[in-house]
């Protein structure tokens, strides 16, 4: 089993359906990721879309139908579990960087631990992509020393230090103040032109034209509509996505 | 002047200089006046009696005691019994604590039913009951003739008669420490160099420390053996009564069963809530990062939730070792046991009080600046209300 090596879609999602007790979180979600593609998803809250990509990484687990990431079917095998999530890195909307190491601790741990990287090796590929995501000086600081858009930052890099295929984004730019919006969207887009595949929750439109391949929109559990930003900002066909861009976008 | 009083520090300072010259005041008329009580009644006040034998006997001690040794060596053991009861009671509570407090946040419905069970039952009924009934049931366990043996172990109402290496005193002392070392060097080894090797590395040298300092207990142990004897000490029934081992009586036992049982009904709360207190996301960034559930928990929610729990911990083992006072209960001779039969026999009861006092201060600040010790160098860095 070795993921990445298999060509097909990044991710595939067919029927996905999940229960919190009683509650049907999702109702026959379905949605396929190539390799390289850059998928926005956006809708109210509560309609599912942590649900979805919390299924992705199992950080949630799936009740009914399949998902696929990157050839390697999602089940109760461990090795699959473990296979997958070491191909793909998350990021959380409050950041949850690890406060009792340091930045650079916090970037190395996985690596030297789960890829069994020499600790060199995985301190050059931490220095590496705190530089990517601008904050090389912040390397022996501990997370609480640092800002919102900082920490969010570090969780990137943290990230991507496990050279993941897939990145998945979880509301990434809710929990920060406007001024610091713009430095993780930044560093989001340069991932993006450097060819990841990326799912990524959030609400920020302007990020969705910018870079965003397709961009679904989910309602009540269910993928309501799924088109290419343009597309989906000009000519949506659904009353559910219109009523809510009218209302994110329209103040 | 009046600005000089409205500056806050000033003020501060001035505050101080109040509270503490009262606080003098107060000390020295409250000695003042004792002391002109004492005279009348004709007792010499002063710590000469410390030089005095005592002409009585204590039932358990770790050091060489008889009737005819000062005052002073009998407070020395009694401090020792006391740290000993202490450290043991601790420890036996620590354990029992982690256990059940793990119990209660685990996922099994059966383990956090028996948890809470556990820590419904004990934490309720006041301890001094409950060192009764160990007493009890210890002292109604069958005589020595009919011992339970276990390892060379003897289980008796007089007591666990335990082996123990035929080592001098001094020997004895130094080898323990070095198996103390054995345990403490790894950890210290650990915490100063999380990162700077790798971990096979890191795992290699630990050993390596542990072993020295295990192989040095060793020698110490054969170096220090006495002359013509087994190197083990094993209790056997000698007519009526065991002879050799070491005999741990049941007063100690009992004292210290009640203070792991009850102590640890304690300590498994704050087991628990130092466990609820680590947030679910650093948990589920660590596995999304693709580490294992045992490393979630040994490289993430243990040492977050030990951080949490140091400082109520602190707490709670001072609290449990002034708890070891309850020793005069069932006769075990602790630290606060000799005070008492002390004044007894002595009729210095200011001086001694005095020492009991100065002794448990000692005894429960050491253990205070331990911790906060250790606190300071763990303690989070930085502003956690966004983490
Ligand atoms: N652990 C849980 N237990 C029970 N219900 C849950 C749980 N997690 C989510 N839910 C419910 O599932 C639904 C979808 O939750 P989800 O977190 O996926 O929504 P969301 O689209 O991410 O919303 P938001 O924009 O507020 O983050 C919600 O109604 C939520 O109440
Ligand atoms: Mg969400």
């Amino acid at each position: 089993m070795n993921p990445g090596k298999a060509s097909g879609p990044a991710v595939r999602i067919e029927n996905l359906d999940k229960h919190y007790g009683t509650f049907h979180a999702l109702r026959k979600v379905n949605l396929s990721v190539g390799r390289g593609e850059r998928i926005v998803v956006c809708g109210p809250s509560g309609s599912g879309k942590s649900t979805v990509i919390r299924c992705i990484n199992r950080l949630e687990q799936h009740d009914g139908g399949r998902i696929t990431v990157l050839g390697t079917e999602l089940n109760d095998d461990v090795a699959n579990i473990d296979g997958i999530r070491r191909e793909v890195g998350m990021v959380f909307q409050h950041f949850n960087l690890f406060p009792h190491m340091t930045v650079l601790e916090n970037c190395m741990i996985a690596p030297m631990i789960v890829r069994k990287l020499p600790r060199t090796e995985a301190e050059t590929t931490a220095r590496r992509y705190l530089e990517k995501v601008r904050i090389p000086e912040q390397a022996m600081k501990f997370p609480g020393q640092l800002s919102g858009g900082q920490q969010q930052r570090v969780a990137i890099a943290r990230a991507l230090c496990m050279q993941p295929q897939i990145m998945l984004f979880d509301e990434p730019t809710s929990a920060l103040d406007p001024e610091m919006i713009s430095e993780v969207l930044d560093v989001m887009v340069t991932l993006a032109s450097d060819g990841m595949t990326m799912i990524c929750v959030t609400h920020e439109m302007g990020f969705a034209r910018r870079v965003a391949d397709r961009v679904v929109f989910m309602d009540g559990g269910e993928i309501v509509e799924e088109a290419p930003p343009e597309e989906f900002f000009t000519s949506c066909r659904n009353d559910r996505t219109r009523q809510f861009l009218s209302q994110i976008l329209g103040h | 002047m009046v600005s000089l009083l409205r500056n806050q520090k000033v003020r501060n300072a001035l505050l101080q200089v109040l509270y503490v010259g009262a606080l003098a005041a107060l000390v020295l008329a409250g000695v003042v006046i004792a002391r002109r009580n004492l005279a009348e009644q004709g007792i010499t006040s002063g710590f000469d009696f410390l030089y005095k034998s005592t002409g009585w006997d204590v039932n358990f001690s770790l050091l060489p005691a008889t009737a005819n040794d000062p005052y002073w060596w009998f407070f020395l053991i009694g401090i020792i019994n006391t740290l000993f009861l202490g450290t043991v009671g601790l420890m036996l509570a620590t354990l029992v604590g982690t256990i059940v407090g793990l119990a209660r946040t685990s996922s099994n419905e059966l383990a956090r039913l028996l948890g809470r069970t556990y820590v419904d039952i004990f934490r309720n009924i006041p301890l001094i009951l409950q060192v009764f009934f160990w007493y009890a049931v210890i002292t109604h366990l069958p005589t020595p003739r009919a011992a339970h043996e276990a390892w060379g172990m003897m289980l008796t109402s007089r007591g666990l008669y335990v082996p123990i290496p035929n080592v001098g005193a001094i020997a004895f002392a130094a080898a323990i420490l070095a198996v103390i070392a054995a345990i403490a060097l790894p950890v210290w080894l650990g915490r100063t160099s999380r990162l700077s090797q790798p971990f096979g590395e890191r795992l290699g040298i630990q050993l390596a420390a542990a072993a020295t300092a295990l192989a040095t207990a060793a020698v110490i142990l054969a170096l220090g053996r006495l002359p013509d004897l087994p190197l083990l000490d094993f209790p056997a029934l000698q007519g009526l009564n065991l002879k050799g081992g070491l005999r741990i009586p049941p007063e100690f036992s009992a004292l210290a069963i009640a203070i792991a049982i009850y102590g640890g009904s304690y300590i498994a709360e704050i087991v628990r809530g130092g466990f609820k207190s680590v947030g679910k996301g650093q948990m589920e960034a660590a596995l999304s990062l693709g580490l294992s559930p045992w490393r979630v928990f040994t490289l993430v929610r243990l040492p977050l939730a030990l951080r949490a729990m140091l400082p109520i911990l602190a707490n709670q083992y001072v609290w449990l070792m002034k708890a070891t006072t309850m020793g005069i209960a069932v006769g075990f001779t602790d630290f606060f046991m000799i005070v008492a039969l002390t004044i007894n026999h002595s009729g210095q009861t200011l001086e001694t009080i005095g020492i009991l006092m100065a002794g448990f201060l000692a005894i429960n600040l050491s253990l205070a600046a331990i911790f906060n010790r250790i606190n300071k160098a763990i303690a989070l860095k930085g502003n956690q209300l966004r983490a």
